[in-house]
């Protein structure tokens, strides 16, 4: 997702140097990559890789693109973009110098011809949005067919990673290839408990890891990508991968999932502030709310997506919960944050906070019908600006964490299969209760008065 | 008979004349004091209309104004207290116009050191307002700020940040008002440096080892007891 990695500042912004003019959008491009894509001319594949102070991940991961390609798309010419964010610890360079030594360890006996690389600082917002446009403008230019972003903290990432995330494009015609990674059942809460479950239910396909970070798309898409007029926004900041997912829904472009296998990579930083990281993520999938009112509004629904790749089982590292801890927060909002909830919440449901905060700790459970109504209240009421969006936003961090404390209680004893069947009702609710959020929706303000009206579910 | 002429009938004279005089001034007063009615009225009641359509009720609605007027026994949304005000701003004008047209040198010296000091009260008005929504603000974001970073004393903290921003705009608008200007602001230094003392010392000594604690989590990092993924 956008939020790892990438806090970046000015500093991380283009400096001095000419920059070159793109065809069809505002200048991003340095005249040093400019003068590279001349030299280029045109290629088939593009491989980006977003960076910042990712010296001691990037190597791996260009290794990983580099014998992919050379294993898989022999025949085409393909270029390789770190487009980074003005790391200090030499990311660019580490980026630029790894290569594969031997191809005959990878069985690689065909000629290799030499990866066409380049690492850039680059322009706009510092984000990760700022850095795949840099990649959609090199795609652009370069008239590829088929491109891939994958993150550079990627510890796990495997040359079949490379294949699976472009093959689907070269081969099978579609323009979007979502990651579909197999993770720890208390791995990506904020996925599972709100942005797949609403992704779904909004736009109809059951795409499970939109904001998986690692991607294939088509050329088109680039192009399709790089037209929108985001990239001043939050969006070149955080929330481009779910930006990323929903635009090619919403545009009815061709979209699967391939998958991938695990997904390591490097540990964040201990103090990333979750309700900063939380806020920033439904704030981009509400944004897009309202942007693409107009298509999700009139979708019933979901159906899956192809999924490519060969589906296996394997060992991931175990995660720590720390349920009493969660609670602990959820009680202290439902005490101090009543009065902002009850903007937005009915009176039902905030008697049933209170009391739940009575609740012994091990028989805590929030239901799915309650959950999902708190998202959609919380989406309308942001999309009414009762409040500041931060301030919506950020409340929502003690709710949350009931919500994920009531499904860690639910499933520590179930296995990976039972808690993808739990997350599935979840998504059932979601979809089911999508009738209140398109009725809410179009009420727009009146119900939100002061003393929140009681609707009918 | 000359000395009633004197006495009764020339002062009678006199002022009748001065009355003749003076009752043209006196009807434009009251024109001038019709017309500034009706045309409050008429703002009022348009102006209501232009700032529900302008979405003035959901601003202030958003910025807690709304809590205000509720908590000052006002009952009318902001878009009707708000043309109240302009039209009842615009009568104020026509009455004084109206005054000044009856030509009375007393009250126009009144009516100068007036308008002299209205643009100071609009100025303590407006910082009051302000003070008011940033106090909402800045309480709020605390608030939410100390909850998500598991403090008990949120709800402290929050009203804290409240009050203190609310008396620092009194103090200001007060200081506008040049009211015991170098008064409240040496009152207003007091108390503060005083609560910072207060705070100081509480945390220091009543809660050593809460500060050690709070000072080791800030050096060393807190201890993180999961290790959690939630994206």
């Amino acid at each position: 997702m956008a939020v790892h990695g990438f806090s970046m500042t000015d500093r991380a912004r283009c400096g001095g140097g000419g920059c070159g003019v793109s065809g069809m959008n505002r200048v991003i491009l340095r005249s040093e990559v400019r003068e590279w894509l001349d030299r280029v001319g045109s290629a088939d594949l593009l491989v980006g890789i977003p960076s910042y102070n990712n010296a001691g991940t990037i190597g791996h991961v260009v290794r990983a693109v580099q014998a992919g390609l050379a294993k898989y798309f022999p025949r085409y010419r393909a270029v390789l973009v770190n487009s980074d964010g003005g790391s200090e610890d030499g990311t660019r360079q580490v980026a630029e110098q790894a290569a594969v030594d031997d191809f005959s360890q990878l069985l690689v006996r065909q000629r290799v011809p030499a990866l066409l690389k380049t690492a850039t600082l680059y322009r706009g917002a510092p984000g990760k949005g700022s850095a795949f446009r840099t990649v959609f403008e090199i795609a652009d230019a370069l008239r590829v067919k088929a491109c891939a972003v994958v993150d550079s903290d990627l510890r796990s990432i495997t040359p079949e990673w490379v294949e699976l995330l472009l093959k689907p494009v070269l081969d099978e015609g579609f323009d979007y290839v979502a990651p579909l990674y197999l993770r720890h059942k208390y791995d990506g809460t904020i996925t599972n408990s709100i942005i797949y479950p609403l992704t779904r239910a909004l736009y109809g396909r059951r795409v499970r890891q939109p904001i998986g970070g690692d991607f294939g798309f088509s050329g088109r898409l680039s192009r399709h990508f790089l037209k929108q007029d985001v990239w001043e926004t939050d969006v070149a900041r955080y929330g481009v991968d779910i930006w990323m997912t929903t635009t090619a829904i919403a545009g009815s472009f061709d979209v699967c999932q391939s998958f991938l296998g695990a997904k390591i990579h490097d540990a964040k930083d201990p103090a990333a502030d979750l309700s900063a990281m939380l806020s920033q993520v439904v704030s981009a999938a509400f944004d897009l709310m309202e942007a693409y009112q107009e298509v999700w509004t009139s979708v019933s629904g979901s159906m899956q997506v192809p999924t490519f790749g060969f589906r296996y089982a394997v060992g991931l590292e175990p995660v720590e919960v720390n349920v009493e801890r969660m609670l602990e927060r959820y009680v202290l909002g439902a005490r101090d944050l009543a009065d902002i909830w009850r903007r937005f919440l009915p009176g039902r449901i905030m008697e049933w906070l209170a009391d739940s905060c009575r609740v012994p700790c091990r028989e805590f459970r929030l239901p799915d019908e309650l959950w999902v109504e708190i998202i959609y209240r919380l989406a309308v009421a942001r999309r009414n600006r009762i409040l500041p969006s931060e301030h919506l936003l950020k409340s929502l961090t003690p709710l949350y964490l009931g919500k994920i404390a009531s499904f860690v209680l639910e499933t520590r004893d179930s296995s990976a299969p039972e808690v993808e069947e739990r997350i599935e009702r979840l998504c059932c609710q979601f979809e089911t209760m999508k009738p209140l959020l398109v009725s809410l929706w179009e009420q727009r303000e009146e119900v939100w008065d002061g003393n929140t009206q009681e609707t009918v579910a | 008979m000359g000395i009633l002429r004197k006495l009764l009938l020339d002062p009678l004279d006199r002022c009748v004349d001065n009355l003749l005089l003076f009752l043209p001034n006196v009807l434009t007063a009251i024109a001038v004091l019709l017309v500034g009615a009706v045309l409050a009225l008429l703002i009022k009641a348009l102006g209501a209309r232009f700032f529900r359509a302008v979405g003035v009720d959901r601003l202030a609605r958003r910025a807690g104004l709304d809590l205000l007027l509720d908590r000052s026994g006002i009952r009318d949304a902001a878009s009707v207290v708000a043309a109240k005000f302009i039209g009842g701003l615009t009568l104020a004008v026509f009455a004084v116009f109206a005054v000044q047209t009856i030509n009375v040198p007393a009250v126009e010296r009144l009516l100068e050191r007036f308008f002299l000091y209205l643009p100071d009260v609009f100025a303590a008005l407006v910082i009051l307002l302000v003070g008011y929504l940033m106090s909402n603000f800045l309480s709020r974001a605390a608030l939410i700020g100390a909850v998500n970073a598991g403090m008990g004393v949120s709800r402290l903290i929050g009203r804290s940040v409240k009050y203190l921003v609310i008396v620092l705009s009194v103090t200001m608008a007060l200081e506008q008002l040049g009211i015991g200007s170098g008064t409240v602001v040496i009152a207003f230094s007091i108390v503060f440096s005083g609560i910072v003392l207060a705070f100081a010392i509480a945390f220091g000594l009543g809660g050593r080892d809460a500060a050690r604690c709070f000072l080791e989590k800030k050096l060393k990092g807190s201890e993180r007891d999961d290790n959690m993924n939630h994206l």
